[in-house]
């Protein structure tokens, strides 16, 4: 015999006594009937090399007992989650996720409210029978009103809900392709409940979408009933909540195409953006004159000013100038309107300490940053701000050279108010010397890449912040 | 019609000792003839449905009513003559549990880079990098700060690589989808931080008892709760030793540059695959956004598909991904397994990093970010004459006392230097402890809520502790 069962189930208790031919199922149980119309669909379609089933929590959490497939077993509520991981890792897979009510409709609905809008081609087999059956006959999320459990023993009543059709809602969605409810209890609705499982696999092998069958089915031992009165109690209880039929059929061109991951260097550098020329050098590498090891800089503002984006320009300067170099940004809780500030370190060796308490260099923005950060700024250093925003200058060690430029009106005048940070570089370019402008015209020039209109305006934004700063350096009244 | 006339449909055959009694059979007759045994199987203990085949006319509804897969089914010249006992069942259908090929490893392939120039990389970025390199073209995830730009480098470069990228729809199912992937035999990861690597630890105890690959780049935030999204590494605790439920343990790197964002995270997919097991790096808020060189190594990966993998062909058709092992001694067996593997990543895989140790009295221990701030502490302490030293443990668990334990002969004390409560203190302390080692004094500073440890305050304490020794 060769079919999608094992010919031995070795993992039931090592397929001691009659385990080795024997489902772990309660006698009348429906989840038996369920694998078995899945294990026809499988062999009718020849896919079981290519399945992979999904295990889930629940009754059926052996599943992967009996099926000579791939088997992969989920915890509660998230097989939904781990079958994408599969259908992902090979498209060609075909993926079928079993999940009984509990583990569906309870703990992982968002796990498969995910996978139904996500609507990659697979197949899920949802089995509902009303109640949880391996943790004893506790009330499910589609337990019908009035039903006695464990958890409701007096019924179900008005505050523990009502039961929640599956069907219905995932057929609601826009992706899945097909939806129907079947049932078990008779001769014509199992005919049908493996016509619907086959089509549902079926629809995943032609690429085609996402399947979704709801099973009615029997818990004889919970809801204490012989199986032959449980499957009456399905048809009579249940299909008046839980109505039968297609929810769902849409036709659908197959579609599912990841293509093949690749590896190729030259493509993944490419993706990555690897640098593959070396940037040029402007300057004598180091700029010792602002310290001998390690140079701290802050960058401050309000969120907007752009204070992030010249640090980032200087860290890329600085490092295409031979030197190690860290950026780290530090936002208020709002990136806009919010205090925003950049730390910047250059350095001989390495970079230890990325942070800039008391900075050699302070560029601020605003009042706030100037009155804030000044301070801080070790003796001999440099600060630079904005004449525009800053009408007084807190008092600030005598040491320290403060340079008052425009940066917004320049940038004002420019006609575009948002390069006034570019401004700003120029003057802190012009007012360091830290490296040479060029190596920071490079820089912009690269971040403007891809959009060369603007860069004339901000190439002319550094060079007026530069021209501004030499014009400090002109005695007053000459 | 004269098809249906000529065609003999087979009868019903049954090994009464499968047969579970539930009578759907009986119900599903249209002719009425089968009917529950008077007599118990012996077997079974059960009384077994009889088929009247007399009366019976083959229509074969019994077939699709009987739940069980070895239980009803149409007699074929299969059966003629075979032993009605079912005492093994290898006897009646042959000696096979299924029929899938040997699976074999197919292996990793080294695929040389060109040399590039250094790239100006984030933190977050260097990681996704890393991963890129290693081979990884799947990524899962949701989004959180201050991890969220490697995400989003995942999401713009991936797909240029035919790699998948997908937002989960919480972190919950990140992990699952991990579990999916990983268990397929592929590299896979996610970024996340502090709160949202809690919802992830169900997964990952799923994934460490079901031996799945997988790297998580936690980038630690401010805590508890909510917190904040500053830098802290208040989860040293969660992921050394709270990895989920049960017996669990996953490597954990510690980066403090974006180097080594992007060294460690392509170590980590080795040590994933390696070891069969999660992998996580443990970075900070500050290291995630803090931009910096990085240069590129000499070679990516080009990953095979492990023999175990559950790919989902032919050849990996008999493999399974669990966790459960219903037999107490099974799961027994399981954790020694466990156990020896993380033995074998205590012994092999420890990792540290010195600055300034071979004479050091005073030893600072520092990892992430604060070790940028401890080693900028330590030159300056040289400077002033005090024989300072930073050790850096790389991974926090294993903690790499191997390399400590010598250091510790010349030192008159310890500085922990963490933003934390001390937790990497908690891993030396137990570290040392198992080793039976007494370590000299051990001071601590500490910052919290978002707040690092400043280089002034590390100095300051070191210098204090020397003032007091000499006083």
């Amino acid at each position: 015999m060769d079919n999608v069962f094992y010919t031995r189930f070795e993992r039931h208790a090592h397929a001691e006594g009659l385990k080795g031919l024997s489902t772990h199922y309660c006698p009348g149980c429906g989840h038996g009937l369920v694998h078995k119309f899945m294990a026809e669909a499988i062999e009718e379609l020849g896919v079981q090399d290519r399945v992979v089933a999904i295990s889930p929590v629940g009754c059926a959490v052996f599943m992967y007992y009996y099926f000579d497939v791939g088997n992969s077993q989920a915890a509660h509520g998230r097989a939904p989650a781990v079958g994408i991981g599969h259908k992902v890792a090979n498209p060609n897979s075909i993926v079928i996720s079993y999940q009984g009510d509990g583990d569906l409709a309870s703990i992982g609905l968002a796990e498969i409210m995910q996978a139904a809008q996500l609507g990659l081609p697979m197949t899920f087999i949802f089995v509902n029978n009303a109640i949880y059956g391996m943790t004893g006959g506790q009330m499910a999320p589609t337990t019908l009103p009035g039903q006695t459990t464990t958890t409701t023993p007096k019924g179900r009543g008005r505050l523990e809900g009502g039961p929640l059709r599956m069907a219905e809602v995932i057929a609601q969605l826009d992706a899945p392709v097909y939806v129907e409810r079947v049932a078990l209890f008779d001769n014509k609705q199992r005919h049908r409940a493996a016509a619907a499982i086959k089509k549902a696999v079926r629809l995943q092998v032609e690429n085609r979408g996402l399947s979704f069958v709801e099973v009615l089915s029997e818990c004889p031992t919970h809801l204490k009933l012989t199986p032959i009165e449980a499957e009456q109690w399905v048809k009579e209880q249940m299909l008046p909540y839980f109505p039968l039929g297609v929810k769902k059929d849409e036709t659908v061109e197959p579609w599912f195409d990841l293509g093949t991951p690749t590896f190729d260097p030259e493509a993944v550098l490419a993706a990555i953006g690897a640098p593959r020329t070396t940037a040029p050098r402007f300057g004598s590498g180091f700029p010792a004159h602002l310290d001998p090891e390690d140079v701290a800089i802050k960058f401050a503002g309000s969120g907007g000013d752009g204070a992030q984006t010249i640090a980032s320009l200087a860290n890329r300067a600085a490092i295409n100038e031979g030197c190690d170099s860290t950026y780290i940004p530090s936002y208020g809780p709002e990136s806009r309107g919010g205090t925003s500030y950049a730390d910047l370190h250059v350095a001989r060796g390495e970079v230890l300490s990325p942070a800039a308490p008391e900075p050699h260099v302070l560029v601020a923005f605003n009042p706030q940053s100037l009155a804030k950060f000044g301070p801080k700024v070790r003796s001999g250093g440099i600060i630079l701000y904005d004449t525009s925003v800053v009408l007084e200058v807190p008092p600030l060690d005598p040491t320290v050279q403060v340079v008052g430029i425009p940066f917004t009106q320049i940038a004002l005048d420019l006609g575009a108010v948002r390069v006034k940070n570019i401004v700003a570089l120029g003057a802190f370019q012009a007012a360091t010397g830290i490296f040479p402008a060029e190596s920071f015209l490079t820089v912009i020039r690269e971040a403007f890449e891809h959009n060369c209109a603007l860069l004339p305006l901000n190439e002319e934004a550094f060079t007026w912040g530069g021209r501004a700063f030499e014009q400090t350096k002109t005695p007053a009244g000459t | 019609m004269a098809t249906a006339q000529t065609k003999v449909r087979p009868k019903p055959f049954l090994f009464p000792q499968l047969c579970k009694a539930c009578g759907r059979c009986i119900d599903a007759c249209p002719k009425h003839c089968i009917e529950f045994a008077t007599e118990i199987d012996p077997q079974s203990g059960l009384t077994p449905i009889v088929v009247h085949e007399d009366v019976c006319n083959g229509c074969g509804l019994c077939f699709d009513a009987c739940p069980e897969p070895y239980g009803l089914m149409p007699r074929t010249a299969d059966f003629e003559g075979v032993d009605m006992v079912v005492s093994d069942p290898y006897t009646t259908f042959g000696a096979r549990t299924h029929g899938a090929p040997q699976a074999e490893d197919i292996p990793d392939r080294p695929v040389p880079l060109p040399a590039v120039e250094p790239m100006v990389l984030k933190g977050n970025y260097a990681a996704a990098v890393g991963a890129m390199l290693a081979g990884c073209r799947h990524f899962f995830g949701y989004p959180i700060t201050p991890s969220t730009e490697g995400a989003e480098l995942m999401a713009k470069v991936l797909p240029e690589m035919h790699g998948v990228f997908v937002q989960a729809v919480s972190e919950v199912a990140t992990v699952n989808m991990m579990y999916g992937c990983g268990g397929a035999g592929l590299r896979c990861m996610t970024f996340t931080s502090s709160p949202g690597f809690s919802l992830m630890l169900e997964g990952i105890s799923y994934m460490v008892g079901a031996e799945v690959p997988g790297v998580f780049v936690n980038v630690m935030r401010g805590g508890p709760g909510l917190g904040n999204i500053g830098p802290e590494q208040a989860d040293i605790s969660l992921m050394c030793r709270g990895l989920g439920h049960g017996n669990t343990h996953a490597i954990v790197l510690a980066p403090s540059t974006p180097q080594e964002m992007l060294d460690l995270t392509m170590e980590a997919f080795a040590l994933a695959f390696r070891y069969r097991n999660p992998v996580v790096i443990a970075g900070d808020g500050y290291l995630g956004q803090v931009s910096g060189r990085v240069t590129l190594p000499t070679h990516l990966v080009q990953p095979g598909i492990p023999a175990w993998a559950v790919y989902g062909d032919a050849m990996h058709r008999g493999n399974l991904i669990t966790s459960i092992y219903i037999v107490e001694a099974d799961l027994e067996l399981h954790n020694e397994k466990l156990n020896r593997k993380f033995a074998d990543m205590e012994a092999a895989e420890q990792r540290s990093a010195c600055l300034e140790c071979d004479d050091a009295e005073w030893l600072v221990i520092a990892t992430n970010t604060p070790g940028r701030m401890a080693g900028g502490a330590v030159q300056q302490l040289r400077a002033e004459g005090v024989k300072a030293g930073l050790f850096r443990p790389i991974t926090l668990w294993p903690f790499p006392v191997d390399a400590l334990v010598p250091l510790l002969e010349r030192a008159r004390g310890i500085v922990v230097v963490e933003a934390g409560p001390g937790q990497l203190e908690d891993e030396l302390r137990l570290a040392l402890s198992k080793r039976g080692t007494m370590p000299p004094p051990i001071h601590a500073v500490r910052r919290h809520g978002g707040v690092l440890p400043s280089l002034a305050e590390i100095v300051e304490r070191v210098r204090g502790l020397t003032e007091v020794s000499h006083g």
